[in-house]
């Protein structure tokens, strides 16, 4: 991964903590770090419980401030963004850094018109009011793919489809021109059909805007259409990094080569049985312990459970947290 | 193909619901047409899939099919046996033999029963075991059958993984010894993990024990591993039904078409390379479906004669292989091309 | 069957045991709930323990502390003092707890009893059985609380049991709809449909499924509502439409009667009204505790 410039965001060694009271803490995130380069794409894939939502969440500054800690550093244009005050990121958030969330249902405020969430946004940060800002507003809308723009503007969420209420998200999500989007789970919700579409306004959006594209998704066929690097998350540690073509060409973490196994595929023949990973998402061992994927591993060795395993470059394009991965000849197609 | 009488034969089912109005009383002013008109037949042991997107009524169907929901027209038979105008005991009867395994894991069980007691439910209600004896001995069977151990009866499902979960109602479909099983969406609330391990329980029991299923989902990759037969639906209406591998090797209606290029593949090369045939608007409304063939405001393939105007029957193109479309043949030979 | 090996191993146990022991756990560790249920519980110590725990009769009347202005405070022999008969305050105190106790309990159980008997019935049933206990019901809502209480003190003249009657009718409606809509929601749930598709029979259904997952708002409802059949008791008692008795020593009627001494001895009207607000507090306290306890979306 050659560095050019500064990076537009760079974690380092993000640990999220969830504390409950009575009862054993929640380590959700578990030193996570990364980089995002300016008007790059980069995809987090990984199952429910792994962390990446929680980690785009801490990025924002969007975890409740009561019963979690975040440790580490986010540095988002060179400046810390942990800690800050929430003036202070609000000032950063939708102008600079914009989110797109899994539900429209729930993120869309039902009681208010589309236009009026879109135009809040212009008038925070782009200081743009009244007859402008629904100008503005409409013209975001048919960039979106939404027709009849000045009308949509009058109408609310509920009246909508799934996919028309995404587009308002994005809309609302690229009023501002941020350098960088997250997407959290865009398409979940959708069907597949329409989840084509939006995946591919998505990439036309972020091509246009030269913005950076952060997509999080446990949908395997989604990240391999989209992202350039990819990282793959288990038990909120990365365990897996390469770029999009290596890492499904060549998958090397046995749990990202067991992932892949395991999902029946329309471009190949039909097969007896699939090959699931053994055991549930819950079977993990801390990290503290040993390397949290050791109990469901087909390539456990005695070691797996001294310590963990590091994040280590493997010389053929991979960044890897295991001592005993797929063997490059035997990964190869 | 298989000469024996099908096991499940569903002619002409409708399922309309109606739409009401009205403060003191209600007033029907228009229906959501779910099920519009859907006619197929499942053999002994066979697996068949209903595919389609949300809306399109394919849930419905099966519930329907069971009686879960009231068919308002059309026919229903299992094993000879008319379903639709069934009632008291032989409905009881029927439901033995007809079960369902729900989507959600987290919803489709009690949460304040005990696994063993969510297990002998449909033992007592059928009378297939008496005694506490019989009725635990049997529990253990059936927990053994889905991979899950014995103390696993007396914990709450709060207690378990989603794919727990799913096993366990797996096994709750599993008691009354059924002929068919209706999955509804068996495994899209599970990570993507244990998806497999599901999929891979439910064909072993398949064999196990003889099990015919309709599988009913929106994961056209899933249904096809599991599925020998593949039924599309859209708007309450089948498109094109064909056998497994042929549907995917050579779909014939333009929205089977526009669906599978639309589905990512986990391979960034073939995703580069793919050309998407990128449906245009949103789904039209249950409640008032296009006249004429219903995918026509959408279909990049749209003619300007009989479209609009023409329902389209389903109708075989090949050998087990039918299509509702009024172009399919040319759509077939590349004589007309996406618009 | 080496899948069994592996899903035996993953069976992780966080929490073993029922929900009614993981909402017992959570309720144990709920501060409020335990300060709660410790108000509850010396409430019903001294309703239950008046006779032995009160040093006088609380009707016993010793007029000559009293003179014109004043009333004898606290003092070694007479911890509350005296009130403006002469009569040992803490006594009455002690006693007036028993009348609280058995207005509320009683009324809110014939209240609620019924009330939840409507409810599961319209529940169970639906179509016009439902529609016609509904409109009942909002008939029943309509009607003010105070206005048909005074309206049944008038037929059935001043006594306890007017007022408790008049507590209980208010409440039928409200744990008539209360369950009737917990009912309604659970059986949308998946695994009611999922034992229809079983076959297991309408009424099972109510019984063993969709009233045992409706009762808990239900529960989270009386411990609220016993809080405020006390204040309502207390709050007719105080208009004067409790019992005609004048030496009833009821926290409500203590409150009416003390109101001209509340400038020169407030004492009177303050610990009637502290000992309400405590026992109130204490159901309050414990509802709201069993309300968060109860709730399914906080588990896990």
């Amino acid at each position: 991964m050659t560095v050019s410039a500064a990076p537009l965001l760079e974690v380092s060694d993000l640990r999220v903590v969830f504390r409950r009271r009575g009862r054993a803490d929640v380590v959700a995130v578990d030193g996570v770090s990364l980089t995002v380069e300016a008007s790059s794409t980069v995809g987090i894939v990984g199952e429910s419980g792994c962390g990446k939502s929680v980690t785009s969440l801490a990025v924002l500054g969007l975890l409740p401030r009561r019963g979690v800690e975040v440790t580490g550093s986010v540095r988002f244009r060179g400046e810390e963004l942990l800690g800050r005050s929430e003036s202070a990121l609000a000032a950063i958030r939708g102008r600079e850094l914009a989110m797109v969330f899994q539900d429209p249902m729930t993120s869309l405020n039902p009681v208010l018109t589309i236009g009026r969430q879109i135009t809040e946004v212009l008038e925070r940060h782009k200081s743009l009011a009244g007859a402008d800002a629904r100008a503005e507003a409409a013209r975001l809308l048919s960039a979106v793919g939404i027709s009849d723009g000045v009308r949509r503007l009058r109408q609310y969420p509920h009246q909508l489809s799934g996919g028309m209420r995404q587009r308002v998200m994005i809309a609302i999500a690229l009023a501002c021109q941020p350098v960088m989007l997250i997407a959290d789970e865009p398409t979940t919700a959708l069907d597949v059909t329409i989840q084509a579409q939006i995946l591919e306004l998505l990439r036309r959006l972020v091509i246009d805007s030269s913005s950076a594209l952060v997509l999080i998704t446990h949908d395997l066929g989604v990240i391999a259409g989209t992202a350039e690097v990819v990282h793959v998350m288990y038990a909120g540690r990365i365990v897996e990094s390469a770029s999009r073509r290596e890492l499904f060409a060549r998958p090397r973490h046995p749990y990202t080569a067991g992932l892949l196994a395991s999902v029946p595929r329309l471009d190949q023949p039909r097969s007896d049985a699939l090959h699931p990973i053994a055991g549930s998402p819950r079977d993990t061992l801390p990290w503290s312990s040993g390397c949290a994927f050791a109990p469901r591993c087909p390539r456990r060795l005695a070691e797996c459970t001294d310590g963990a395993p590091a994040l280590v470059a493997d010389g053929f394009g991979h960044e890897l947290r295991c001592i005993n991965p797929v063997p490059v000849e035997v990964a190869s197609p | 193909m298989n000469s024996s009488p099908p096991l499940l034969s569903v002619q002409g089912l409708e399922v309309h619901f109606p739409i009401t109005s009205g403060v003191l009383l209600d007033r029907r002013v228009g229906e959501v047409r779910a099920v519009d008109g859907v006619d197929f037949s499942v053999s002994r042991g066979e697996t068949l899939g209903l595919v389609g997107e949300s809306g399109c009524g394919k849930s419905t169907t099966g519930k329907a099919i069971l009686r879960l929901v009231e068919p308002t027209a059309g026919s229903v038979v299992f094993d000879g046996v008319d379903v639709v105008g069934a009632s008291g005991r032989g409905l009881r009867s029927l439901r033995r033999r007809m079960q369902m395994i729900f989507q959600d894991p987290y919803s489709s069980l009690d949460p304040r029963q005990s696994v063993s007691s969510i297990l002998a439910e449909p033992l007592r209600t059928h009378g297939l075991a008496d005694g506490r004896s019989a009725i635990e001995a049997e529990v253990r069977r059936l927990l053994d059958a889905v991979g899950l151990p014995a103390s696993a009866g007396g914990r709450y499902p709060h207690e378990f993984s989603g794919g727990q979960r799913q096993r366990i109602g797996i096994a709750r479909a599993l008691a009354s010894q059924p002929d068919l099983i209706v999955a509804d969406e068996p495994v899209s609330a599970l990570d993507v993990s244990i998806q497999a391990q599901v999929v891979n329980l439910l064909e072993e029991l398949q064999k196990e024990f003889g099990l015919t299923y309709l599988v009913v989902a929106h994961d056209l990759a899933v249904v096809r591993h599991m599925s020998d037969r593949v039924a599309v639906m859209y708007l309450g209406r089948l498109v094109e039904v064909a056998p497994s591998d042929a549907l995917y090797a050579r779909p014939l209606h333009p929205y089977t078409i526009a669906l599978l290029s639309a589905i990512p593949i986990p391979d960034p090369v073939l995703e580069d390379r793919r050309s998407r045939i990128l449906l245009s608007g949103d789904l039209p409304s249950p409640a008032a479906p296009p006249p004429g063939c219903r995918f026509h405001t959408r279909c990049p393939f749209r003619q300007a004669t009989r479209c609009h105007d023409e329902v389209p029957a389903l109708r075989a193109l090949h050998e087990g292989h039918t299509v509702a479309c009024h172009y399919a043949e040319e759509i077939e030979a590349g004589s007309i091309l996406a618009g | 069957m080496s899948l069994a090996a592996a899903e035996a191993a993953a069976l992780v146990v966080e929490e073993g045991g029922s929900l009614r022991r993981d909402a017992w756990q959570r309720l144990r560790r709920n501060p409020s709930a335990i300060m709660g249920a410790a108000l509850i519980v010396v409430f019903v110590a001294v309703a239950v323990l008046a006779p032995v725990l009160a040093p006088y009769s609380p009707r016993a009347a010793d007029l000559s502390g009293i003179r014109p202005g004043f009333v004898p405070g606290p003092s070694a022999a007479h911890w509350l003092g005296l009130d403006q008969q002469g009569r040992d305050e803490l006594s009455r105190i002690l006693y007036g707890a028993r009348y609280s106790l058995l207005i509320g309990v009683v009324s809110l159980g014939l209240g609620a009893s019924v009330g939840m008997l409507l409810g599961a019935l319209a529940g169970a049933f639906g179509g016009w059985v439902d529609n016609l206990l509904m409109r009942l019901m909002d008939v029943m809502l309509a009607i003010p609380g105070l206005l048909f209480a005074i309206a049944v003190a008038a037929v059935l003249g001043r006594k306890l049991s007017s007022v408790m009657i008049a507590i209980a009718v208010v409440n039928v409606p409200i744990f008539a709809r209360l369950l009737r809509s917990s009912m309604l929601s659970q059986r949308e749930s998946d695994y009611v449909v999922a034992a229809r598709s079983i076959g297991v029979s309408r009424w099972r259904i109510v019984v063993n499924h969709i009233l045992p997952n409706a009762v808990a708002p239900v529960i989270v409802q009386a411990t609220l509502a016993l809080a405020t059949a006390i204040i309502d008791a207390a709050g007719l008692a105080f208009l004067g439409l409790g019992s005609a008795d004048p030496g009833t020593p009821e926290w409500g009627r203590m409150l009416a009667e003390t109101q001209r001494y509340l400038q020169s001895s407030p004492q009177l009207a303050i610990f009637p009204g502290l000992a309400i607000v405590l026992s109130v507090v204490g159901f309050n306290l414990l509802g709201e505790a069993l309300r968060e306890a109860l709730d399914p979306k906080l588990r896990r």
